[in-house]
């Protein structure tokens, strides 16, 4: 114990440093971990309050479990979110690696920031505006599209009722919101750099190719295993915005665009069993967790130094 | 490694001092909480009473609860704090409040937002049966009696239903301009098939018009009554036998499906309805022909004044009384709330006592509306400033009336709620907790299906057969299954 306050004290400036930080994550993720509890019951509303209401309601086992499973809605669900979040991961890497070498290698530092600026936008969009555009662009009777297709004298397309189109109008529309601000983050690390690396190159002679294949990636190579890593963590979840807002909620879509959040979402917002939205929560964490631990595990025996822990 | 288990186990005795500290404040809380309700004396002092209604939030709430507090305070020692939450946020919000136990005494509950009999069974309503018979004589004696015997729940009242109209009647609404202008004859227009030389005339005549208006949540009539609003199982209005079936199965649903599909096909129906929100800017641009709606007595007058253009309606159903009109609106005293009998002299009083009433729905005279005789008041320019929905905050009956309202009005209501059918299940109220699994993904099956069948879009030679076979597979049988085990057993009970 001594030894720990000795600690304490000695770091004291940083600790206080992540106060607010730790503080945060105490309220907001520690302290609701509590309430997984719900995802064992079947919840009922207690009048002494919140508490008498988790204690007194009925233990259910993993009922509230079954739903998920209970149709080949699982299958269909669990597909989609893992595929697109694949996708996205994949393609929003090179992407947003390839933007981020583009931007730092262009000599005008004006025009730079105007690419920067311009890419960075959209990620300050709401879903639901970003819906919008996309419903401009693809409206049946007034959408930009259709109006194009008209020009060439081509039937105008039901976007919103044909599933095939939709894998590749979602992948581009969350790359298109995602990859200025991962390339921001990319940029930054290039930033850092030290300059006498691509000196020393030049002196030898390689070629600007040769300077970004054998200098910038593997020194970006840390802050992609992160990005990666935070990532796959986050590959049970999909983006509910995307998902739900983009398509306009259409039903005939659902079988391209039905991911686990719209599916949870979906099924509890009418029936408002808590129970059930808690257990499907506890689902995704629970998987999120262990595809975090396994790919940290895989880096690690690759190399140790890049691994997060 | 020891710094770090050291380092846990300070945090678990932090999460530890801190949960005790939270029940302790759980503690204090209860304590004031029964010294509150125990005392009811006028001499006291008067207790607040929280109340939560949909509409979208109003400038000056708090200013016209100042003055109902006053006039509250005198009669029943309570004052008043209204929390008014937006339309669309309704439901979950509330879910949320209810859930984490947020101090509130009363709260607007319906078959549509906020979901009554569910959230009855659940625990939220406080049950009223004893409250009722002893403050709440005055609502029993004024509300139409078939409003508490149909927003019983399991046999017992959990919520004060407000007086209005009893049976709901489909309409098909026309907008008049449009057929004064063409000499349309709409005389003669009931079912869903005789509206079709009328769109069609549309259709040729304006281009820019939309002929059917409708949003995603467009169902066709058919006539029977469905055991939970917009999942596929419904009672044949004129049964005998009470056999639950899916909608999706019977000749009348697949015919008016087909119907409709002819109708999207033909370019009567806006491309995107399947996924529209609203149409309320068909509704202010004035760019449509007809739509269906719900109607009560007067509707046309209300329509018309709230648009700015003539709009007249006919008939395209019976006037039933449905679980579902009679759950249109409802205050539920809350499960947790600290003076449920004090709530309940106030719901007393807001259904028996004209003048809390329409200071409530209209806010305060010379400010908010002036009166132009002793029946009816006409809005100031402040009143756009508290403009609430009338239906849902209780006694429509003792409303003043708008300025072109005729005198009889409210006697208009009582007759068309007298001649309204009861439609053969009203007052059986499905228990979903045993089939809870299958009906999260029912819904789940609905929500792909349900609106681009119902508005036409697709095809439904292809799709319905599609749809029935995914409801089966989500387990629609064994809820059928078992709403029809709970109906048969009321059907027994009650003698049917």
């Amino acid at each position: 114990m001594a030894a720990f306050f000795k600690n304490l004290i000695r770091n004291k400036v940083m600790l206080f440093m992540v106060l607010p930080g730790a503080i945060w994550f105490f309220f907001f993720s520690y302290l609701p971990l509590v309430g997984t509890i719900v995802a064992f019951k079947q919840y009922r509303f207690n009048r002494e309050g919140f508490w008498a209401s988790i204690s007194k309601s009925e233990w259910v086992g993993w009922d509230n479990f079954k739903f998920l499973f209970s149709t080949n809605d699982a299958y269909t669900i669990t597909r989609n979110t893992l595929l697109y979040n694949l996708a996205f991961i994949i393609l929003g890497l090179i992407l947003s690696v390839a933007m981020a070498v583009l931007l730092s290698e262009l000599v005008g530092k004006t025009m730079a920031k105007i690419y920067q600026t311009g890419m960075f936008l959209p990620y300050f969009l709401s879903w639901v505006i970003v819906g919008y555009f996309a419903f401009s662009f693809l409206s049946m009777d007034r959408g930009m599209i259709n109006q194009i297709l008209g020009w060439f004298g081509a039937e105008p397309v039901q976007w919103y009722s044909d599933p095939k189109y939709w894998p590749y109008i979602l992948v581009f529309v969350s790359l298109w919101k995602s990859v200025g601000y991962n390339s921001v983050v990319y940029l930054a690390s290039i930033m850092g750099i030290d300059k006498s690396l691509y000196e020393a190159a030049m002196i030898d002679g390689a070629s600007k190719w040769q300077q970004i294949k054998n200098i910038t990636i593997p020194m970006l190579s840390p802050i992609i295993i992160i990005m990666t890593l935070l990532a796959v963590g986050r590959i049970f979840y999909a983006d509910f915005g995307l998902f739900y807002q983009v398509p306009r909620d259409s039903g005939t879509l659902y079988s391209v665009t039905n991911v686990i959040d719209t599916y949870v979402y979906r099924g509890l917002k009418t029936t408002g069993e808590i129970g059930m939205s808690t257990a499907a929560g506890l689902y995704q964490s629970v998987v999120g967790f262990v595809l975090v631990i396994v790919s940290n595990f895989v880096v690690r025996k690759i190399d140790k130094d890049s691994a997060l822990f | 490694m020891s710094k770090g288990k050291k380092s846990f186990s300070f945090a678990l005795a932090m999460l530890t001092a801190f949960a005790l500290v939270l029940s302790a404040c759980g503690g204090g809380n209860k304590d004031a909480e029964s010294s509150g309700s125990g005392s009811s004396g006028s001499s006291e002092k008067p207790v607040n009473l929280i109340w939560y209604t949909i509409g979208t939030p109003q400038k000056d709430v708090d200013k016209v609860m100042a003055e109902v507090s006053k006039y509250t305070q005198e009669k029943i020692n309570a004052t008043v704090t209204m929390k008014m939450i937006d339309w669309g946020d309704y439901q979950q919000k509330m879910q949320v409040n209810v859930a984490s136990g947020e101090p509130m005494d009363i709260m607007f509950t319906s078959a549509g937002g906020f979901d009554y009999v569910q959230n009855a069974r659940k625990g939220a309503f406080m049950e009223l049966d004893d409250l009722l018979d002893k403050y709440g004589q005055g609502i029993k004696d004024t509300i139409d009696p078939a409003f508490l015997e149909g927003s019983k729940v399991d046999g017992h009242n959990y919520g004060i239903p407000a007086n209005k109209e009893l049976p709901q009647q489909e309409v098909w609404r026309f907008n008049q301009n449009l057929v004064d202008k063409y000499k349309l004859d709409t005389s003669n227009v009931r079912s869903l098939d005789s509206i079709e030389p009328l769109l069609k005339a549309i259709k040729e005549k304006e281009p820019n018009v939309t002929p059917f208006a409708m949003d995603k949540n467009y169902v066709p009539y058919v006539p029977y009554d469905y055991i939970i609003q917009n999942l596929p199982m419904a009672v044949k209005l004129d049964t005998t036998d009470y056999k639950i079936v899916d909608i999706l199965e019977t000749p009348e649903m697949k015919q008016a499906l087909t119907t409709m599909h002819k109708y999207y096909q033909a370019g009567y129906v806006a491309p995107e309805a399947a996924t529209t929100g609203s149409t309320s800017d068909l509704m202010t641009s004035g760019n449509w022909f007809m739509d269906r709606a719900q109607t009560q007595p007067l509707a046309d007058n209300t329509w018309s004044a709230s648009y700015g253009y003539p709009v007249k309606s006919t008939p395209a159903s019976d006037a039933i009384i449905t679980n579902t009109s009679v759950q249109g609106s409802i205050m539920a005293i809350s499960a947790n709330s600290e003076h449920p009998e004090k709530a309940m002299e106030f719901l007393n009083l807001l259904n028996t006592d004209p003048v809390l009433r329409n200071m409530v729905d209209s806010g305060i005279e010379g400010t908010h509306y002036k009166k132009v005789d002793d029946k009816h008041i006409e809005n100031l320019p402040e009143g756009k400033n508290y403009d609430m929905p009338s239906y849902s905050l209780g006694n429509n009956m003792l409303l003043y009336l708008n300025p072109n309202d005729p005198d009889d009005k409210w006697e208009q209501f009582k007759k068309f709620n007298a001649e309204g059918k009861d439609s053969p299940i009203l007052s059986f109220n499905f228990d979903s907790t045993k089939v809870a699994t299958e009906m999260a993904a029912v819904q789940n099956v609905k929500e792909q299906f349900w609106a681009s069948l119902m508005t036409g879009t697709v095809d439904p030679e292809t799709y319905l057969p599609k749809a029935i076979a995914a409801f089966k597979q989500a387990g629609l049988d064994k809820v059928i299954a078992e709403a029809q085990t709970q109906l048969d057993a009321w059907k027994a009970a009650n003698n049917k």
